[in-house]
């Protein structure tokens, strides 16, 4: 049986037992290779579900939707396990009970996926614990390599080209499972914290502001970057502040549901270099 | 017999223009993104792309414009309009969808208060169409009655030759013949063949989804809930959109001077009608796609007589949960009216 098959049986299983009100999985899209978000709520319906290498989206944000959770049933989800790092962050910061939240994990590569075992978020913890331990010598992003090699001018007049695209659509926060806030700064008028204006200086706040709100929160599922209608990079940017934070603080977003985020939390042995 | 432009005359028309004190304008392909750009040479433009990233909209109402500032010192207040600009500019590669939906906005523009800065860019910017000889799997323009080669929003419709080597020339107004009047010794006398235009299937059927929206029964349907539920709420469809023009006045700076602009907004943000007491009337995604769609095809056609879609299809095409406006109507077709 495939794993596309197994898994609509555990979806037709879950929903016919009533241990979920709803799966939360992809189905086909528009084109070939496009898949949609797609929900689910009796076992008929999960005839319509689709699990293979084009699932890429990270759901969880769907997760956090008003009222969703608030009648503490379960929910099941379809997560990658860059998904599942985003509940236990979802978790650690109070927006979810993770009790709720019925995982149906994957993991694969562009040709083909494979299952992982297990159902809640912290049954996936050793797999989250290897993908840190191997975090360090992961292939880089050669893009990133590039950019870092820049002179800070250099640098500057990059992203000032890429942020002069930007049309503040806000696509790449209302994909990204990390932006739950019900009102955004950036939607905050009184007073206007930041400009609403998509011109340099409000593109540039923007963007320079939801790096660092993602700092040690990304999990670098790429919602974001695929998100974006004008194609800016921001995956890079996100994942350069994972990067620094893995190096000055030993964080690695999303290890577990106490995990304390790190730009929030003091260690005595943090680094204080910047400060002194 | 018929006029003919070959592409190796282009880069001479583009001097000639430009000579001639007009910004010539295309469709080209910077780094990862595409959108109508000023072009300097032939060599600039991209014509294999099928429909730039971002409309021509932005070129005519842009995602941010200054209307008036103000600078205050002791005793002097000083106020200043930003007036229209007088740029003179030719597009050269519109597509038909884009051209159509400038015109689709114009009666709007013009209605009860006349958007200079729009009817100024409109009247000095002359648009030449390229029909379409290639389409992609979100292209719906046939769904609302229009074509790969409609004049509609154009000053001059150009159509590819078979040999792929120019363009028929139809100069369609005095604005498209005065800008090719420039160029005329540089135009062919010929009879070759057009390329065929591009096939462009139709989706759905927009007379039956019309008569669904319109029936206010349908307003309450739990349909607009199931279509949207995963609408993530950004603003991807509105901006992208050549039609789309709802906007917002913003005041930046401080109390010695400042700037008031005119920002894009869009219907599918919360905060597009959420009123100072903090009631929301479209305070679910789902009433705000259905004020996207009802608008399209309801309320705005039954003001101007026309729909506000040219079926250029950005909106499922860059939509992050592929959805969008073929989708919501090919749903609708099936529903009894």
């Amino acid at each position: 049986m495939s794993i596309q098959e197994q898994y609509k049986k555990r979806v037709r299983e879950l929903l016919s037992s009533g241990a979920v009100k709803m799966v939360i999985g992809y189905q086909a899209g528009t084109t070939a290779d496009r898949r949609r978000p797609l929900f689910i709520r009796t076992p008929e319906e999960a005839e319509k579900l689709v699990l293979d290498s084009a699932c890429i989206a990270n759901l969880s944000g769907y997760l956090v939707t008003e009222g969703l959770l608030s009648d503490e049933k379960s929910v099941g989800i379809f997560l990658r396990p860059d998904g599942i790092r985003s509940i236990n962050i979802l978790a650690a910061e109070a927006q979810l009970n993770p009790e709720q939240v019925v995982i149906l994990g994957f993991d694969g590569n562009d040709k083909e996926v494979t299952a992982l075992q297990g159902e809640k978020a912290r049954d996936f913890s050793a797999i989250i614990a290897s993908i840190k331990e191997h975090a360090p010598e992961a292939p880089r992003n050669p893009q990133l390599e590039q950019i870092e090699k820049m002179s800070p001018k250099e640098r500057f007049a990059f992203w000032q080209a890429e942020f002069s695209r930007c049309i503040k659509c806000y696509a790449c926060r209302q994909a990204c499972p990390m932006c739950y806030c019900r009102r955004c700064i950036v939607d905050s008028n009184q007073p206007q914290w930041v400009n609403t204006s998509s011109h340099t200086l409000g593109n540039l706040e923007w963007n320079v502001v939801r790096a660092f709100h993602l700092s040690g929160r990304c999990v670098g599922c790429g919602n974001c970057d695929r998100a974006c209608p004008v194609n800016i990079p921001l995956r890079l940017i996100n994942a350069k502040m994972a990067g620094e934070v893995l190096g000055a603080f030993d964080h690695f977003a999303g290890m577990s549901e106490t995990q304390e985020p790190v730009l929030a939390s003091f260690k005595k042995d943090d680094s204080e270099t910047f400060i002194l | 017999m018929t006029r003919i432009l070959l592409s190796d005359k282009l880069d001479n028309c583009v001097a000639r223009w430009r000579k001639a004190g007009l910004t010539v304008i295309g469709p080209v392909k910077k780094e990862t993104s595409s959108s109508y750009a000023t072009v300097e040479k032939a060599a600039d433009f991209d014509f294999g792309i099928v429909l730039p990233d971002r409309s021509i909209k932005g070129l005519f109402f842009p995602q941010t414009e200054p209307m008036m500032g103000y600078t205050i010192k002791k005793q002097d207040i000083a106020t200043n309009d930003f007036a229209p600009p007088t740029e003179k500019r030719i597009i050269f590669g519109a597509r038909s969808c884009d051209a159509s939906g400038l015109a689709i906005d114009d009666p709007l523009f013009g209605w009860d208060y006349k958007d200079d800065f729009w009817f100024q860019r409109r009247n000095e910017t002359v648009i030449v169409t390229i029909a379409c000889t290639k389409a992609d799997d979100f292209c719906m323009c046939t769904s609302l009655k229009l074509a790969p080669d409609s004049t509609k929003g154009s000053d001059v419709l150009l159509r590819p030759l078979q040999n792929n080597k120019g363009w028929l020339v139809e100069e369609l107004t005095d604005r498209g013949r005065e800008a090719f009047k420039e160029i005329a010794d540089l135009l062919l006398d010929g009879s070759e063949q057009a390329a065929p235009l591009a096939v462009v299937p139709e989706k759905f059927n927009l007379d039956a989804c019309v008569a669904w929206l319109k029936n206010p029964e349908n307003f309450d349907s739990t349909f607009w809930k199931e279509i949207s539920m995963r609408c993530i709420g950004c603003g991807s469809c509105t901006f992208l959109c050549p039609t789309c023009h709802c906007f917002d006045f913003q005041d930046e700076g401080d109390t010695y001077s400042g700037i008031r602009r005119k920002n894009w907004d869009s219907c599918s943000f919360s905060l597009f009608t959420m009123h100072t007491s903090g009631h929301n009337p479209r305070s679910t995604q789902s009433a705000r796609w259905r004020q996207r769609i009802m608008h399209k095809f309801n309320y705005f056609p039954g003001k101007f007589s026309v729909n506000s879609c040219s079926g250029c299809g950005r909106c499922t095409r860059q939509c992050p949960v592929d959805m969008g406006i073929t989708e919501t109507l090919q749903a609708i077709s099936t529903l009894k009216p």
